[in-house]
């Protein structure tokens, strides 16, 4: 069994905080010494480049390329730890083995490859290869929200898929069709993230109604916060407030992941 | 004042604890019986320390100086209370002053006298070393359960509160510093319960309902495609192949 896992990240519906969990949860697992890589496959609105600092200007290659084969994965890997910039968080990534692989943010070619459909033995073959060429320990895919097409084949070809959900019976009820598809799709590990809790509800009660209700475990429970929110997705909120409530839950959420075999 | 009771009196005391009743015997006897006038100082803070003293009358106060100088009353002591039992081995400065609340009266056991008596029975010295060293033992044993209690706490595992139940919480004028200290520890520990429970009441409760004919539709809709089928064939064949290599 090739050892590099992957793992899709998951809502059904947007703005859960895919993004943000996605590349503190990869930051967290590459700051063990993992080998770790992160796919954006949020091809239609693209967003986790922000949080690795990269802009358009400095975004070489990208998925797109891939698909289109214009250009191989090895090309279209950028490498955090050695571009950390100056934000405070990202600079801890600083030597670590992360890699990003962006989508592109050129309205053209989101266009374009929206028009056109994706070639899912394609973006298949390059999430093993990527794998395989980077010697990962751990591949994060962050997605679009939905049960989109794309989104279908990560949680079909994940070893692990995180769904992130809020506290709130829109999310839960998405949630519920999306663990049944897990299930129906053999995903070998389910597990439920909820964030943006209000501190003033019991996490406690949460996470059992939760987890009885899907039958699954609730890694983490992240509480609503204005710093996060306050962070704009400028830096590694959980690198930058190590000790921060937000930071400690989703530490957990990344022991799970490495506890599992 | 009978000399049994002056006796009774040392024995309880950490130092003298394991000495058998010749011994105390021998050192009560070479005691300074002193008489204290009401408002007479015993002993002035910040004064070298020689003497050990044994109040076998009367009360005396233990005085500091608050932040203003004012005096401040750390403690009352009577009949049968030992002051300064420290004393005896390492001369250090006094941490408070003592003055007699009433005629009072006091046997004082100087340095010179211990010593003597050291001199003449060396195996007073080994008994106190056992005593010290039975005592070293006790609260070590003590502060390692306060580490391990405090990791728990730290960690919000209350268990130990129910299993240590027993344990016998606060009053009584033990001379015994490190069970005060596990006493006062578990207190504050259960205390910090109370009021985290408190706190956990406080919370609003949310649970949520889950509309199960929807969901079934929703699932059949996307599963019933083509695209789904070819999917959960890939995914199984996928798997199927990073399972063999
Ligand atoms: N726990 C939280 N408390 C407060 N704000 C949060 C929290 N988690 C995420 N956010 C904020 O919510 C917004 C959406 O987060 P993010 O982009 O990570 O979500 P997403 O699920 O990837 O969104 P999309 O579905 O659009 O891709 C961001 O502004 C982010 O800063
Ligand atoms: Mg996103």
């Amino acid at each position: 069994m090739s050892k590099g896992k992957i793992v899709s990240i998951h809502s059904f519906r947007g703005g859960t905080g895919k993004s943000n969990t996605t590349a503190n949860l990869a930051a967290q697992v590459a700051l063990t010494g993992k080998r770790v890589g992160v796919v954006d496959t949020d091809i239609q609105s693209p967003g986790i480049h922000v949080l690795f600092g990269l802009d358009e200007t400095k975004m070489g290659k990208t998925l797109n390329d891939f698909l289109h084969d214009k250009a191989s994965i090895r090309e279209v890997g950028f490498q955090v730890g050695e571009n950390t910039g100056d934000a405070e968080g990202r600079a801890k990534l600083a030597g670590k083995n992360l890699w990003l692989f962006p989508s592109s943010i050129r309205g053209r070619e989101i266009s374009q490859i929206l028009k056109e459909g994706i070639d899912f033995n394609r973006l298949n073959e390059g999430l093993q290869s990527t794998i395989t060429e980077f010697d990962l320990d751990y591949l994060f895919i962050d997605t679009h929200p939905g049960l989109n097409e794309e989104t279908l084949l990560s949680i079909a070809t994940s070893d692990i898929l995180i769904i992130i959900l809020r506290p709130d019976n829109q999310d839960i009820q998405g949630t519920s069709v999306t663990v049944d598809i897990a299930r129906s799709l053999d995903v070998p590990n389910l597990l439920l993230m909820v964030n943006k809790a209000l501190p003033k509800y019991d996490f406690q009660t949460i996470k059992n109604d939760i987890e009885s209700k899907f039958n699954a475990p609730v890694a983490g429970i992240l509480p609503l916060s204005f710093d996060l929110a306050d962070n704009a997705s400028q830096d590694l909120f959980s690198l930058k407030y190590p000790d921060h409530a937000w930071s400690t839950a989703l530490r957990g959420v990344a022991s799970a992941i490495l506890a599992l075999e | 004042m009978i000399h049994q009771d002056i006796l009774d009196f040392l024995r309880k005391t950490s130092v003298f604890k394991g000495l058998s009743d010749d011994l105390l015997r021998t050192l009560t006897e070479s005691a300074m019986p002193r008489i204290l006038a009401a408002g007479e100082t015993l002993i002035k803070k910040g004064e070298v320390g020689n003497s050990l003293f044994i109040i076998s009358q009367g009360w005396v106060k233990i005085v500091t100086e608050d932040s203003k100088g004012d005096e401040l009353i750390l403690n009352k002591c009577g009949a049968g209370e030992v002051i300064g039992e420290m004393s005896l081995f390492d001369s250090g400065l006094r941490s408070a002053s003592v003055i007699a609340l009433e005629a009072a009266q006091v046997l004082e056991i100087s340095r010179a006298i211990f010593m003597d008596v050291l001199d003449k029975n060396p195996e007073v010295g080994f008994a106190i070393i056992l005593s010290y060293s039975d005592r070293l033992r006790h609260n070590t044993t003590y502060i390692e359960k306060a580490i391990d209690w405090s990791q728990k706490t730290a960690a919000g595992d209350y268990s130990f509160i129910e299993a240590t139940q027993p344990l016998s919480v606060g009053a009584g004028a033990s001379d015994d510093k490190a069970t005060e200290l596990l006493s006062a520890f578990f207190t504050m520990v259960r205390k910090v319960k109370e009021r985290e429970d408190g706190l956990k009441k406080q919370l609003e409760q949310l649970t949520f309902e889950i509309d199960q004919t929807r969901r079934k539709q929703d699932f059949e809709e996307i599963t019933s495609t083509e695209f789904y089928a070819n999917l959960k064939e890939q995914a199984r064949t996928l798997r199927q192949k990073r399972n063999q290599s």
